[in-house]
Order: structure tokens, then sequence, then C-alpha cells
């Protein structure tokens, strides 16, 4: 392979990889700002100024290629006057307003000030007044004065999102962007465009001014807007999610995710309607009730029914965890009557990431041999040959009227849900589940992808320090007494927690404590996930092979 | 006189003592506060009645409305008992001291000491050398070691110090050649003032009884920083007040003893010479006794918020390495000024 | 430094200590004739000098507005994690506005770092010293407490600009 040399040290590269890529996977950082590794070069910054013996004059580390033998200085001193300088330039007319600016924290600009501009600015005059909180779309609000003109977010809606929306208008220190007349910037994927930015220019209508990044605590995590599974990180602030953000994983989602998954998949957690403790309906109408009283209830009904009126609704909104303890359980009452629904959206789909099936298990659920579509069941509840119906995190009423008339004809229903709904509504007794972001588990996405989901938020039987969740600083410190460390937290389960209390009033066989022992069982027990286990997983999951499931 | 009439006379002398005490306790513990804050650059009590003259009332109703806490592991008999011991002892200790000469009062020869005995000295040695049960009782019974531990030191502190503190009475004794106190200040007349004649004799006392009371620079059964509050530390309300009351009244006695041993008592150096009523001369010389005593008290003041305290092996050696043979010293000496001068 | 002596290398009269035992005396003899610092605190209060770090406080513009942005550094910077700042978004030209601006009086412990950090000279230290409470969801002062005037703070703001850098 042909090398280069990089301050001294003796880098290998692939043919055709820049100076940058190549200083990148030797593990050097080159400053730069209209660089990123999946949009094409732009070369507008001038940030990545190297030196390179032999050439006359400093050159853009993104847009030259390396060549063999070449010698490459990123830190002599004629690198760092010319880096010094550039920075100077673009601080120029970039407004001095951090304290106000929701970049603050995680901003490249502010990073590369401090650790290699001159630290004062020589420039007397009035800095350039531009447009500031304009938005661009129904998403993204975007100030002009903080904008570098990286031109990041125009080739992103070029080449990524493939939407063409974005553009610079003038020239010189009048430059700014915008969107084509008549075009609102509202592709499915602006909000990417924040996370690229390397400055504060554009924001997310949505997180504005909700907090500073240094305040929240990020858990790695799969968002489940889509069976695609993006990678993502949860951010926490006194124990709520206030946003979410894609996590590099190039296999699944690369730098990013869809608007939709950012946005509309975390809100439920800390909503209004979350299920605040177990409920039991006594003379028509639904009480609270406690886990002790809930589960015997539970229990005790469940068991005047013969094993094969009972029904269970699986889910593939839940992990496989769950899933696979509903089976166990079922098998344990000898119900053989799982069902499953699908969410499929059909057309709502791109090449990019979004999928037409809305949930992130669905391929788990078969995997685990959950088969049974809920079109069958219709039949069995009206024949009477099912009366009793569990349903596990499914909004079964949810689906239809016709849904909404079945429960009504069942003697018993009950519900494993996180949020109220049509379903809980009808429900005869419900027990709180704890959401995706609550609890530990996996979810197999469409490409037979396993990947691992952690618990971002406190439930009243989780314990930030105690059960290793990531933590911000007021976590660490905080007490009871703080307000900030007050946030609400409910009393939620997750679901195969439930299925394992329940079962101590059955066969008293299905004995867990974690969800990595259940995860074990069922790579002992099921041969498609066989080898795997929570580690092995990490943070990027494991691909389960096509060959290996497409039999099962 | 009958009898009757001697009993009532003392029970009169002894009333009087007992709240004379009791009045000069609660007011020394006030001017013990503005001393030392005087010596700090403050005010002291101003707030309860005018110049703060009622704090010690106010300590008092304090200090009584408190719960009075036994603790679970202490000895109940013994932790009750004694701060009366040490209370009982200093209050005894007054019987003896002369606060002036015979003076003639409707009728009677009233002598101005409760008990004119003549082997005084060696009472107030005996209970003073009592005093120290009360405090080992205190630090015993209590059931906690910074309790204990102040005990132990006191006692051995006490017993370390009544060794030179006997030694120095004794070149006192060898020139009145008498134990009674009233003769022993009837030796000091004019300025044959012990203090004078034996100045290490004098300086071995005070820094002994110093020691003896527990005060500063001495105050290692107490010490605050290490123990809390030495043998005390268990104690609250009433009893507390007790061995308040007696480590100041234990004071008063100190400063009498010092007066009586060395000052020349209730002696004014010549004034017999300039033929004054006699009723006045006694009132002066009571005065000038009361007066040395508080002159005394305030040195006992004025020395604890000045000087620090000392170490507990420190102690120890002033004790036996200097005191002791200080004092042995000072026998010579006096036996040599008898030898010398025929005194 | 004065060489500390040791006790071998004394002089005898040294070793006796009595001549310095007896300067201590006359020392504090004096010293209770000195007039006293006593200041009798509900009746006479101190006038703290600009330099003074009291209880953390908001410049409030002539305006009735906060100078506050609501950027939350002080609550970055400070130690005792004793500032809560939740930001919104105002219509003014400021853009951001503190929502919620609240110091656990029981958890600061004045060192005066806010008032450092501050990018707009929107939190400074008050001359204010009396702070009394009787639970501790009194103790957590809010915006309401907080806010005083910019005319009585003029005094720190000057010192502020004479020796911030």
């Amino acid at each position: 392979m042909p090398t280069i040399t990089i301050d001294g040290k003796q880098v290998e590269f692939k043919p055709g990889q820049t100076v940058i890529q190549a200083a990148m996977d030797a593990g050097i950082d080159i400053p730069h700002f209209c660089y990123h590794p999946k949009l094409s070069i732009s070369g507008n910054c001038r940030v990545c100024l190297v030196e390179i013996e032999k050439m006359p004059k400093l050159a853009i580390s993104c847009a030259t290629l390396a060549s063999d033998g070449m010698v490459v200085h990123t830190k002599s001193d004629k690198t760092l006057d010319a880096r010094n300088a550039v920075m100077e330039f673009i601080l120029i007319n970039h407004p001095l307003d951090c304290p106000i600016c929701d970049e603050a924290g995680e901003c490249k600009l502010q990073e590369y000030a401090f650790a290699h501009s001159r630290g004062e600015s020589r420039f007397d005059e009035i800095k350039n007044r531009k447009e500031k909180r304009v938005q661009l779309g129904p998403r993204v609000k975007f100030d002009a004065e903080r904008c570098i003109s990286c031109s990041r977010c125009i080739r992103f809606s070029d080449e990524i999102a493939k939407s063409n929306q974005l553009t610079f208008k003038n020239r010189g220190d009048k430059v700014t962007i915008t969107t084509f007349p008549g075009e609102s910037f509202d592709n499915p994927y602006t909000l990417n465009t924040v996370d690229i930015c390397p400055v504060g220019a554009l924001t997310n209508n949505d997180f504005r001014f909700k907090s500073r990044v240094w305040e929240m605590s990020s858990t790695n995590s799969v968002c489940i807007g889509c069976s695609r599974g993006c990678n993502i990180e949860i951010w926490v602030r006194n124990n709520e999610i206030l946003r979410l953000t894609p996590r590099y994983n190039e296999e699944v989602n690369s730098f990013w995710m869809c608007d939709n998954g950012r946005l509309n998949t975390f809100k439920f957690v800390n909503s209004e309607t979350r299920i605040d403790s177990c409920y039991l309906r006594k003379e028509g109408e639904l009480v609270k009730s406690n886990w002790v009283e809930a589960l015997e209830v539970t229990a005790k009904s469940l068991k005047e029914f013969k094993s094969n009126e009972v029904a269970f609704i699986a889910s593939p909104y839940s992990t496989l965890e769950d899933n696979f303890i509903l089976q166990k359980f079922a098998k344990q009452i000898n119900s053989n009557n799982i069902f499953y629904a699908n969410h499929i959206i059909e057309g709502d789909q791109d090449e990019i990431l979004i999928r037409e099936d809305k949930t992130p298990n669905s391929l788990g659920l078969k995997l685990l041999g959950i088969k049974n579509d809920i079109s069958k069941l219709i039949d069995l509840i009206q024949k009477k040959n099912v009366k009793a119906l569990l349903i596990m995190e499914e909004d079964l009423a949810g689906l239809g009227s016709e849904w909404e008339n079945l429960l009504s004809k069942l003697e018993l229903t009950i519900v494993i849900a996180t949020n109220q709904n049509k379903t809980t509504l009808l429900a005869d007794i419900i027990l709180p589940a704890a959401t995706y972001a609550e609890k530990h588990g996996t979810f197999v996405n469409f490409q037979g992808r396993v990947q691992r989901i952690r618990p971002a938020v406190e439930t009243e039987e989780l314990d930030r320090s105690l059960d290793g969740m990531s933590k911000s600083r007021w976590d660490k410190f905080g007490t009871k007494f703080d307000r900030w460390m007050q946030g609400k937290k409910y009393d939620a389960k997750p679901s195969w927690k439930i299925f394992t209390l329940l079962d101590s009033y059955f066969s008293n066989k299905i004995k867990f404590k974690m969800a990595e022992e259940v995860f074990d069982e069922i790579s002992k027990s099921n041969d498609v996930f066989k080898d795997l286990d929570y580690d092995v997983i990490g943070d990027l999951g494991s691909l389960i092979k096509k060959e290996v499931y497409q039999n099962v | 006189m009958s009898i009757w009439e001697v009993i009532i006379i003392s029970l009169i002398k002894i009333l009087l003592i007992v709240v004379l005490m009791l009045l000069t306790v609660a007011y020394l513990v006030y001017f013990e506060r503005k001393i030392s804050a005087w010596i700090q650059n403050r005010k002291g009590p101003n707030r309860v009645g005018w110049h703060g003259l009622l704090q010690p009332f106010a300590d008092v109703f304090k200090l009584l409305l408190k719960e009075d806490i036994v603790p679970e592991k202490a000895n109940k008999a013994l932790h009750t008992l004694a701060p009366f011991i040490a209370l009982f002892v200093a209050f005894a200790t007054y019987a003896v001291i002369p606060i002036g000469p015979t003076i003639e009062l409707f009728g009677y020869k009233i002598n101005l000491v409760v008990a004119d005995v003549n082997i005084g000295v060696l009472y107030v040695l005996a209970l003073t050398s009592l005093g120290v049960y009360g405090i080992t009782f205190a630090g015993w019974s209590s059931g906690s070691k910074y309790s204990l531990l102040g005990g132990v030191r006191s006692s051995a502190q006490m017993i370390s110090y009544e060794v030179s503190m006997g030694f120095s009475i004794a070149g006192v004794l060898l020139l009145s050649q008498s134990l009674s106190p009233t003769k022993i200040v009837e030796a000091q007349y004019g300025w044959m003032w012990n203090a004078i004649l034996q100045p290490i004799g004098f300086i071995t006392f005070v820094v002994s009884a110093f020691a003896e009371t527990n005060r500063l620079p001495f105050d290692l059964p107490e010490a605050e920083p290490e123990l809390v509050g030495g043998y005390h530390t268990e104690y609250s309300s009433f009893k507390f007040a007790g061995f308040f009351l007696a480590e100041y009244a234990n004071m008063i006695i100190a400063s009498m003893m010092i007066t009586t041993l060395y000052l020349g008592g209730y002696q004014i150096p010549y004034i017999d010479k300039l033929g004054l009523n006699q009723t006045l001369t006694v009132l002066l010389q009571v005065g000038a006794f009361l007066f040395k005593t508080a002159f005394m008290l305030f040195f006992f003041m004025w020395v604890r918020w000045s000087i620090p305290r000392f170490r507990y092996d420190q102690l120890m050696n002033l004790g036996w390495k200097v005191m002791f043979p200080l004092s042995l010293l000072n026998i010579v000496w006096v036996a040599v000024l008898i030898m010398v001068f025929r005194l | 430094m004065t060489t500390k002596k040791r006790f071998k290398d004394l002089t005898f009269w040294e070793r006796l200590y009595i001549p310095v035992i007896i300067k201590g005396l006359v020392l504090t003899l004096k010293t209770m004739f000195k007039p006293k610092v006593t200041m009798e605190y509900p009746e006479v209060k101190f006038e703290p000098p600009a330099s003074y770090r009291g209880r953390p406080v908001l410049v409030q513009e002539k305006n009735g507005v906060e100078r506050c942005v609501a950027c939350g550094l002080c609550s970055r910077v400070c130690p005792a994690l004793a500032i809560e700042v939740q930001a919104a978004e105002t219509e003014l030209e400021k853009e951001r506005f503190p929502q919620k601006f609240e110091i656990n009086m029981l958890r600061c412990i004045f060192c005066g770092f806010c008032e450092e950090v501050c990018p707009e000279e929107a939190i400074v230290m008050s001359k204010d010293y009396e702070l009394v409470f009787q639970d501790r969801d009194s103790a957590i002062f809010g915006k309401d407490k907080l806010l005083v005037p910019v005319e009585n703070l003029q005094d720190r703001i000057d010192f502020l600009r004479k020796f911030k850098k």
C-alpha cells in the first residue's frame, strides 16, 4: 500500500483518499468545517490548509489527493499561521453570541476558536448584520449572521436528501443561504442539517432553547420509528427526554435519521397520557390499584378460563425479550393463541432510510416464531372460542372500529400498555409498561440486525447509579431536595418482567432478573440467535445473515 | 453564749455564705464572659438587663429548663451523685476561711469565719482532695470515653499538683506555726506577707491552685478540642449546672486561700497604727479581704484568656519536675529565713 | 519568616517562660481598655463595601426586563450546582430569556464564579447578607426574589468594570 508521511508519521492509505481522510484514518485530526465524510468536497472553508513538501503553496487537505511519498505537516509554523488567519477571517463576521446560541458546547467553530485561533480579534469595524430567525422550513430555523458558508447543508439536501431545496444567495460577505423561491425546506431529513452545521446557524425548532447540551446525559439506543432501526442517542435532563440525535452506524443509518423518527418517537415517554399506575375495573370504572393487587386479580381472572380460551397479542413495538417471555408464559398456561398486528403504511418508503413497516421489531417476532396475523383472531373471538385477551403494548382498538366491537365482546381484557389509548379505555385490567427508553432489550431491524436499546429514563424500579445508566453532571451530584432532580418517574415495568411476576401465580418457572438473562435464554433456545449476547451485540448491533433465518 | 446562740449565729453565717457564694458564682460567670469579651475587643453580654447584668439569671433559668439526660450506659447512682460531691466539697471548704477579724455585733463577739478550726488548712487540703472524687465519678459513671478520659486526666492532675501545693503550704505553716487560718493571717502582720517572704512558694501555690481548679492553662480534664466536654460531656441541665457551680466555687476558694495564705488575708498593713474606730477597721479589713480575693479571681480569668492550654505531658513535667522541686526549695528557703532572721 | 527557636536553644531566662507570660498578660490587659469593635447587629447594620459578595442577584434593566439571556454558564460554572436555568424564546432582540432562574441558597457558597463567568453582566453579587429560611423550599429563590433594579447594583457593577478583565 502507498504511504504518506504526516507529522513525521508514516501512514498507509488507500488510493483515491484525500490527505484529510488518510490523516483521519491514522487518528490525526486536521481541523475542518466544510469537509464531511459523507458529502462531496467543496473546499470553501480553507481551515484544513496543510503544508505539503514540494508544493509551492499550502494546500487544503480535504481536496488534495494523497499520493505515495507525500510529506505533510499539520503542525508546522506555516500551517498554524495560515489556520489562525483563516479562523480570524471566519470570525470577522461571526457574532459573539455563544451565550444565546444552541450550538454552544458542541460547536466546531467554538472548539477551533479555543484550540487554534489567535484568541482575539483585530477587526474594529462593525460586523455584518443579516437576517436572524429565518424559518427555512417547518422544522428548521436559520440565523444568517452565524452562518460561515460552509455549504454542508446545501450539499446535504442535494446529495443525501436529494431534494435540492437550499442554495447560496449573494456574494462575498453578503452571502447567505436560502430556499429556492416558493420552496420550503421540508424534506423528511431536514433536521440532519442541524446536526452537521458546524455552527449554530441552523437550529431545531423543537429543541431550540430547551437545554444546554452539557446539561443532558446521552444514552445509546435505537429509534423505534420504523423497521430501519436507526442508531440514536437519547438526550435526557431531569429524567425527561429532550431530543434524539442520530448515532453513526454505517451499516444502518450512517450519520442520518429522518425528521419523523427524531421528533415523534420520544414525546410519549413523558407525555400526559402515560399510564401512571395499575388500573382495575371495579363496577364499570377503572380504579387505580397497586402491583400486588393488580397481579393477583389478573392471575385469578385468567385462571377462570380454559387455556385455549385465552389469547395473547404480542407486539412488534416490544423487544425480543418481552415477546419471548410472552411466548413462554403462553406455553405455561397451554395457550397457542399468540397473534400480532402489522403496522405497514404502504408506499411510505424511500431509498434513504424510511421503511414502510413502522415497527422496530417485526422481523424479531417472526424469528421468535410468532407468525399468526391478527386477522385470524377475529374469527375466534366472534365464535366465542377466545374469551380472554392479554394485549401487550398494542393499541388493538386503534386499528379500527371493528376491533372496538370485538374487544367489548370479550369477557376479560388485560392490557399491558405504556400510554392511554382506545384499548386501555376498554380494558378490565391495565398494567403499566416501561417504554423503550426505560428498559434494556433488543430489536431486530429489517436487515436482520440485532440492536440493543438501553434505559435512558428512570422508572420507579430503576436507579441511574445502581443500574449503570448514563448520567449528566446534574445526575451525579443531585439530591432528592433539588428541584432539577425531581423529574417524573413512572411506576412502570418492562413487559417481560410483568410476565415473570404474573407467572409466580401459575407455574412459577419463569424466573429472570435481568433482560440480559432473558436474551441469553433466547440465544440458547433459538438457533437464529446463537452465540449472541449483549456484549457481542454492543453499540452497533450484529447482523444475522439472511441464509440463517430464511428457513425459520 | 449558750449553745443555741452559737447554733443560730453559725446558721446565719452559713446561710449568708451560701447565698453570697451562689450569687458570686453566678456573677463570676458573667464577669468571665465580660472579661473574655474585653480582652477580645468585644462588648460581651449586654442584652439581658442593664449592661447584661441579669444574664446570670437567664443562664441559670436556661440550664434549669433543659432536659436532664442520663446516658443509657451510665451508672445512674454515681452519675447523679457526682455533681453533688463536687458541689458539697466546694461549699464545705468555705467554713474555715476567715473573711475578717472578730467583730462585736448586738452584744455578741462574732468571728467572721463559720468555723474557726485550728486545723483549718488541713481541712481545706483534705476537702479539695475529696473534690477529685466528684470529677472521677462523673468521668467513670457516664459510660463515655470522653468523660472517662477527662476523669482520669483530672485525677492524675490533681494528685500530682496536690503534692507541690502541700509542700508550698508547708512553708507557710513553718512561719505561722499553726494550722489555723486565722493564726496564719495574724502571722502576716504588716508587710510580712508570705507572698513577699517566700515568692517561690507563692508562685508554686498559685500554679498548683490553677491546676487544682482545672482552670486554663491546666483545664485538660475538659479540654474541648480533644474531649468534647471532658468529665461533664454527658451532663445536662441541673447536674451540669452543679459542675459549673463547683468549678467557680473552687475558683473562689482558691482565691480566698491564696489571699489567706500569701496575701495577708484581711490584713491592711499597719491599719491599727492609724487609730481608727474599731468597727470601721473591721469593715475596712473585710473590704480588703474581698478586694484581694476579687483581684485573684480577676487574675484567674485574665490568665485564662491570655495563655493557651498545656499539652498533657507538659502538664505532668511541670508538676513533677518543676513545681515539686521548687516547693521543696521553698521549704529550705523558709527554714533559712527562720534560722537567719529568727522569725 | 522568623526561625523558630527550639527548646534546647533557649536561655535559662527564656526557659522560665515567666517574662513571656507576663508580656502576654500585659498585652491582654492593654487590650481590655481598647475601644470595642462589636457591632450590635439588628440595630446597627454592616454596610459592606463594593467588593463584598452577598447573595447573587439578577440585574433588572430600567425597562423591567432582566439582562440575563439564560446562557447557563453560571449554572455550569457553579461548583455547588446551586443555579438552575430554563431558557425560552422571546421576541426581544436578545432572543433568549430565562423562563425559570432558580438559585438554591442552601447550595450557594457565595464564591462569585457565576458573576465572573457571566458574559452579560447579568448576575452580580449583591450586598444582601440577611438570608433566613425556615424550610428547604423557601431557600430556592426564583426570579421574583432574584431580580434587582440596576440602580441598586451600580456600586458592584462599577467595581466589576474596574477590576474584572
